[in-house]
């Protein structure tokens, strides 16, 4: 059964700021990028589809039905929300079961399908920890599962790629283009371009609130490959690899910081430039700790795009 | 009727798993339980204290209209009702329950079920313990055991009932931990001395009204009572449960109305 989330008018209103105005759209099977700065919209619409908050105005329905206080859709949806937050005395085990247990199901069906949840997410071996000495990863591979467990046909992710190291990144976006493989609706938000890419073409631009732009993320990639692009490494190496892109003509500025050890890059081609970024890693042998496209590079994206 | 009973008992379910682990049990759990360790130091004075004038069930009595009937109760509902809705709300955890197929009502009722039980348990243990201590000498005393049942069902009451209230306060104000002490340590304690049928209107009077104070605790307790104009015990049970169903149907009324933004 597919699924189809659809939205008329949507707008909300925090007393007199602007949180989400006239947006209207259908979501169906496949992953859709929401893509926006911090703060322009994305996690209002996420709370008002998944029934956290009541829209002002306008609808927001599954499959014709509306979501605000209609406690059945959330036998079709999963959703793993921004916050790092947990119940952090559980295990990851009791975790999973006992919110399988808040949808009514049997004992034994629960904990078959949190075991099969943290097999999916690769945390089986660490299923009997306490959440609170679990690590960044482990504890957003744990939102995951509890997305998944009792296998919605919507799955609504809130930037479920902030603030992971690469190697999880890379994990999270296997276990949700596998989820997405099984036919679901998947809604992923994001403020960082390149986590949405990895994923998806389909995006939704979102900023101050309105829809700006929806369709093929290579189409807004022509836009935005107009526009300089700042890419941030953190390596013990960073000089080094500062000095390797000196008089490279794709990067046009070079600067260290903010965080130590890193080094903050600006490119119009972005994708010469990773070309070139990843051969110099494997070549040298540089232990790289995190690659980031920085908030305000995003920001700077869509002043581009509005025309500021 | 039966989906929502099955909602309630997987949300109490839930929190009764939760709660056996939580900090906060076991620091509550700690006070509750002063009462035995005040009875434990009597009695031993009293083994080493040849002639000792102390009652052991006169400061039974006392501990249980002074210390627990007017302060452990109290403190123990408002800080286990406020935190029904705020620590998921603080602690960002209420997607978590919003986001699974059950009624809003059903995750206050739930956890207010689960909240009581412990209560409960936490007062009867700490109880039991010190009317044993205190009546060492007198445990086949069959009346002094149902005077200890009754006050326990009194406190079980005051329980359920304060419970209920400041879950429902705890689901729309956000600083309800400041109205709660307002409300246990002026309201409660000044009006249920006002004469007349002012005094009515606290849960208080309704608790005392249960309890035959006068002749189990005589002088030593004449301050509790002082201007109580009882209710009958009908009336006093049917308000406290009338109170507790009003209570918690607001606060499932509310939180179901309401939208919680977590602070980022």
């Amino acid at each position: 059964m597919t699924a189809f989330i659809r939205t008329e008018g949507l707008s909300k209103w925090y007393g007199n700021v602007l949180g989400l105005s006239d947006v209207t759209l259908e979501i169906g099977p496949g992953i859709t990028g929401l893509l926006g700065p911090n703060g322009a919209g994305k996690s209002t619409f996420l709370k008002l589809i998944t029934g956290q908050m009541k829209p002002s105005i306008g609808r927001a329905t599954i499959d014709g039905r509306d979501i605000w206080n209609q406690y059945p859709v959330f036998k079709r949806l999963g959703f793993c929300p921004e916050q790092d937050a947990f119940y952090e005395e559980m295990t990851g085990w009791e975790f999973l079961r006992r919110l399988l247990g808040l949808h009514g199901f049997p004992r034994a069906e629960s904990d078959s399908r949190a075991e099969e949840a943290l097999r999916f997410v690769e945390l089986s071996g660490d299923k009997d920890r306490l959440i609170r000495g679990y690590s960044r990863g482990m504890r957003q591979r744990l939102k995951f599962a509890q997305a998944i467990a009792h296998d919605p046909e919507i799955m609504i992710l809130d930037e479920p790629l902030n603030g992971l190291d690469p190697l999880s990144k890379r994990k999270v976006i296997r276990l949700i283009k596998e989820y997405k493989d099984a036919g679901k609706t998947i809604i992923v938000s994001s403020h960082v371009l390149p986590e949405i890419e990895a994923l998806t073409r389909t995006i939704v631009l979102v900023h101050q609130g309105k829809i700006l732009a929806r369709g093929d993320i290579h189409d807004i990639r022509d836009l935005i490959d107009k526009h300089p692009h700042m890419i941030s490494v953190k390596t013990h190496d960073s000089r080094n690899l500062a000095a390797s892109f000196v008089g490279e003509p794709t990067v046009s500025n070079i600067r260290f910081g903010p965080a130590p050890d890193a080094v903050v890059f600006e490119t119009k081609d972005r994708d010469r430039f990773f070309a070139l970024l990843m051969r110099l890693i494997a070549e040298r042998k540089i232990e790289v700790e995190e690659i980031t496209s920085p908030d305000d590079n995003l920001q700077a994206v869509f002043d581009y795009l509005i025309g500021k | 009727m039966t989906m929502i009973y099955a909602a309630i008992r997987s949300v109490f379910v839930f929190f009764l798993f939760i709660g056996r682990k939580a900090r906060k049990t076991r620091l509550f759990f700690l006070i509750s339980g002063l009462p035995v360790v005040a009875a434990l130091i009597i009695q031993t004075t009293r083994v080493f204290t040849a002639g000792s004038s102390v009652d052991g069930p006169a400061v039974f009595t006392v501990i249980l209209m002074a210390f627990n009937l007017q302060f452990l109760i109290l403190v123990l509902a408002l800080f286990y009702g406020t935190s029904i809705c705020s620590e998921e709300v603080e602690g960002k955890t209420l997607t978590y329950l919003t986001t699974r197929p059950l009624p809003k009502p059903a995750i206050i009722l739930g956890k207010y079920a689960a909240s009581a039980l412990f209560l409960i348990l936490m007062v009867a243990t700490s109880v039991v313990a010190a009317f044993v201590i205190l009546h060492i000498d007198r445990l086949f005393d069959a009346g002094a055991w149902l005077a200890m049942l009754r006050g326990l069902g009194v406190l079980a009451l005051g329980l359920a009932c304060y419970l209920a209230f400041f879950t429902m306060i705890g689901t729309f104000l956000k600083k309800s931990i400041l109205f709660g002490l307002f409300f246990c340590f002026g309201w409660e304690s000044v009006v249920q001395y006002f004469p007349g049928t002012t005094q009515k209107f606290t849960i208080m009077h309704y608790l005392k009204s249960l309890l035959p104070a006068v002749t189990l605790g005589g002088e030593k307790l004449s301050f509790l009572v002082f201007r109580l104009e009882p209710s009958s015990a009908a009336a006093s049970i049917t308000t406290l449960l009338v109170l507790t169903a009003v209570f918690l149907a607001l606060a499932g009324l509310i939180f179901s109305r309401k939208e919680y933004l977590f602070d980022d």
